[in-house]
């Protein structure tokens, strides 16, 4: 499994939290770095996987530590399913082997635990066609769904 | 040996004529020359100068090609009547039917030719020294019944010319045999082109049980259509005997074929369009365009309303009897199903793509080059067979023992 | 009849000398179409890959790194591995993760040396309506300013590796057969370009070269394999194998490896620990066109 730790920017978290006082209300948070949370539609906030005595970890749900290496103990917690399909290799990246020893990405290297869901991201380019040849366009599909067009009937 | 002097004899029979004749071969030639050259551009740069594509990765070349085999089985036509029901009149001509036979077989395997990416590794069929893979694939059966059909059509005449060279009658139970065989082989060599086609169901307008049949049909309309034209020629231009009771039996045999033909057209026409779904695409997209995309409906109805206007005239007897209205019923016969059997059955089976896509294909002009020098060719193998033929038939070429000298 | 003696024969031989050694020179020099003559004589003599000796496979895998070498100016080096004992390939790709970036089209055309300019890609990615599984109103050419756009699914196909493949049983040459790991593979040194196996497959997987494919040296990729990515003659048909010259040594194939979204599993069907059964045992997975019974080894699913 690939290491998360050296792609984090503001690792070790102590270096800043050390000096700062935990607190353990829950509020709308503004700080340093950029915490808004696009994770759960407000039924977690941060301290719901950073510890808060132990700034350099994370915690789930029993409040077990957990090295940010091994976050995906973290997002199992709630994900189970899908932790397990990431464990046995229908969810997630693989690279370099199919055979042997397998690299797994993180679930934070694609997704970003504070705001999870993949962006849309421009495409590559479309296929070309043969050379000497054009591509014409066709007329698209008047593509209605079949409750619209039971609606007209219906009003027929 | 004497079968050296036939053979020579026969070619020198071949180049020898009247200026018409010359400026026949000459012409001829010369179309074939043009076309030689633009293939050489197609050796040179590759597939690319034609207008086919990964869409549609057959075109203009196999739609001749399919058509030509037809052709080539029609000749049969001829073979049963003459060597089965001995009918003396279609006797007379049936020599020159085979000789059109092997025009078309040779002009079918240049087209497969002409189409292959890698002409350079043709050796790669040849069984031992290649790999051919007969008899699951069937392009392998194709080209193996297709160079039997050839063979067959040229020792089956070969006997008999030689024989009436030497002022001899053929040995009926010698060559009687392969006639049989003959007959059997030039329906196979239809059917297995038809299989060539139905057999993948990844081609939903193709994969029809209904097109060896069509098939069969198709090239009994329009094979018959070509030898009328051709034997009136010949009738015309040489004084070859050519009885008018042969024109007739070809006549009717084009009428019942075109019958069922078109009796099978609207088959599929019903069969498809009824309850309409993705496999009716192809034949949508030829009939009535898909998607925008429209380039060979109105050549599809073009060549069915030929057929249909030929069907009228010649379930009209007087019109059929008379020679004006049955040239002009063979020649739109000719045409409508070269467009239907040719472009309008291979293109349809690319468009739409497995994957749903629409691309459309438009012959270059290398295409239609080597298409045309291709025809010419086979047009001119026949002049030369027709010429040698009727020479030996009319008995103006015969075997002169006494003339043979011996160089000093 | 002339004889001159002595004299005429001492220049007659000396003729012969000077003719034979021109020949020679002239077979060695990379003439004929940027290949020697020796290689271009061998080249067109070559058997099929399945009878050549080992001898004979290793001059061949020479003559195509010296080809690429005058043709691309690259050395390539030309592999022959042997397919894996125990091991049948498979692939299934997530349809509910794919988003339709075509980043699996682009590293299949570089790791594959596919010709830029004849533009060939062994990958497609449909663009499909959410709800419509109908191939017929798919977009293949869409370029919207951000994928996945809205409404839509995606569908990346390519060649399904069928444990049945009508074009193996179409080819007239037997250029193309399945390899004991289920790769359906091409000799491209066999192949006459008939397309008849073109027209047989049901998944639009096979590919002509219409021209020689254009491949800029700088970003050739010189880990090859006789059977998979070496450099192309023109006239031929190819597809995707799997990225033979990777999987055979344990590695994955670059679409694989190139997805962001982690869409694509592949493994040994054979292991029952492998990812791809674990995703057959677990998911609910379907093939295209599985009526026709080409028994696809490319399985799709979403969860």
């Amino acid at each position: 499994m690939l290491p998360r730790k050296h792609d984090l920017f503001f690792y070790p978290c102590d270096q800043c939290h050390e000096s700062m006082e935990p607190n353990p209300d829950i509020r709308p948070l503004n700080a340093m770095h950029d915490s808004t949370l696009e994770h759960g539609r407000g039924r977690i906030w941060c301290l719901s996987c950073h510890d808060l005595e132990n700034r350099n970890y994370l915690k789930t749900l029993l409040d077990e530590l957990v090295d940010i290496d091994e976050a995906y103990l973290v997002c199992g917690g709630c994900h189970a399913n899908r932790q397990k399909d990431w464990v046995f290799g229908a969810h997630g990246k693989r690279i370099a082997n199919w055979q042997g020893d397998r690299t797994l990405y993180n679930c934070t290297h694609c997704h970003d635990p504070h705001s999870p869901a993949i962006k849309a991201r421009a495409p590559q380019p479309a296929p070309p066609v043969r050379a000497g040849l054009e591509l014409k366009h066709g007329i698209d599909h008047e593509k209605t769904a079949i409750w619209e067009s039971q609606e007209e009937h219906d009003e027929q | 040996m004497t079968v050296i002097r036939f053979v020579i004899d026969g070619f020198r029979e071949m180049f020898r004529g009247p200026r018409e004749y010359w400026i026949w071969l000459m012409t001829l030639s010369v179309i074939v020359l043009f076309g030689a050259w633009r293939y050489s551009e197609q050796l040179t740069s590759g597939l690319v100068v034609t207008g086919m594509s990964d869409q549609v990765s057959w075109g203009f070349y196999i739609s001749n090609f399919a058509f030509l085999v037809g052709i080539a089985a029609a000749a049969v036509l001829l073979v049963i009547p003459a060597y089965i029901f001995d009918r003396k009149d279609i006797k007379d001509v049936v020599l020159v039917g085979e000789g059109m036979a092997v025009a078309a077989v040779t002009m079918a395997i240049l087209f497969v030719i002409a189409d292959l990416g890698r002409p350079d590794r043709l050796w790669h069929m040849i069984p031992g020294i290649g790999r051919f893979h007969w008899p699951v694939s069937l392009l392998a059966w194709d080209v193996l019944v297709l160079s039997v059909y050839f063979l067959l059509n040229l020792a089956i005449p070969f006997y008999v010319l030689y024989s009436h060279y030497r002022g001899k009658e053929p040995s009926f139970r010698l060559y009687f045999p392969f006639v049989v065989i003959a007959m059997f082989w030039a329906i196979s060599i239809h059917t297995v082109t038809a299989f060539l086609f139905s057999a993948n169901p990844a081609r939903p307008f193709w994969h029809t049980s209904l097109l060896g049949p069509r098939f069969i049909a198709s090239a009994f309309a329009s094979g018959p259509a070509l030898i009328i034209i051709t034997l009136q020629i010949v009738r015309k231009v040489t004084s070859y005997h050519v009885s008018q009771s042969v024109i007739d039996l070809l006549a009717i045999i084009m009428t019942f074929a075109l019958q069922i033909s078109l009796f099978f057209v609207g088959a599929e026409l019903f069969t498809d369009f009824y309850n309409e779904g993705a496999h009716a695409a192809s034949i949508h997209y030829l009939f009535l365009g898909l998607g925008g995309f429209d380039s060979l409906r109105s050549w599809i109805w073009f060549a069915l309303a030929l057929n249909m206007i030929a069907l009228v005239i010649l379930m009209i007897h007087p019109l059929r009897r008379k020679t004006l209205t049955l040239n002009i019923a063979c020649v739109l016969t000719f045409i409508g199903i070269w467009i239907e059997k040719g472009m309008g059955l291979v293109i349809p089976g690319f468009v739409p793509t497995p994957l749903g896509e629409i691309f459309e294909y438009v012959p270059t002009s290398v295409e239609l080059s080597v298409a045309a020098a291709i025809w010419a060719l086979g047009i001119l193998i026949f002049t030369l067979l027709a010429k040698a033929v009727i020479a030996i038939e009319q008995g103006k070429l015969r075997h002169h023992a006494k003339d043979v000298k011996y160089s000093s | 009849m002339n004889h001159d003696g002595g004299k005429f024969d001492e220049a007659r031989r000396r003729f012969l000398r000077g003719l034979g050694m021109a020949t020679a020179t002239a077979a060695a020099q990379p003439a004929w179409g940027g290949e020697t003559f020796q290689d271009a004589f061998a080249d067109f003599f070559q058997k099929d890959y399945r009878r050549m000796s080992t001898e004979e496979i290793n001059a061949a895998l020479e003559r195509i790194e010296r080809k690429a070498k005058s043709r691309y100016e690259v050395e390539i080096d030309c592999q022959n591995t042997p397919p894996q004992p125990g091991v049948v390939y498979g692939y299934a790709i997530n349809i509910s993760r794919c988003k339709g970036y075509r980043d699996c089209v682009h590293a299949c055309v570089k790791e594959n040396n596919l010709g830029r300019d004849s533009q060939m890609q062994y990958i497609r990615v449909l663009q499909l309506d959410q709800g419509d599984f109908n191939l017929e109103h798919s977009d293949h050419y869409y370029e919207p300013e951000t994928v996945p756009v809205e409404g839509k699914h995606y569908l990346p196909i390519q060649c399904m590796q069928c444990d049945d493949p009508p074009c193996v049983k179409a080819c007239p040459v037997e250029a193309t057969w399945m390899e004991p790991d289920g790769i359906v593979v091409v000799d491209y040194d066999w192949c006459i370009g008939c397309r008849y196996c073109m027209a047989a497959c049901p998944y639009w997987a096979r590919h002509f070269n219409w021209t020689v494919p254009e491949i800029p040296a700088e970003e050739m990729n010189t880990n090859t394999h006789y059977l998979g990515n070496r450099p192309r003659p023109r006239g031929v048909v190819e597809k995707c194998h799997f990225c033979i010259h990777r999987t055979r040594k344990g590695q994955q194939p670059a679409c694989m490896e190139a997805c962001p979204t982690g869409s694509r599993i592949f493994g040994n069907l054979l292991d029952p620990d492998s990812e791809i059964r674990y995703v057959l045992a677990n998911k609910q997975v379907f093939r295209l066109k599985e009526d026709l019974g080409t028994e696809p080894k490319f399985w799709y699913f979403s969860d």
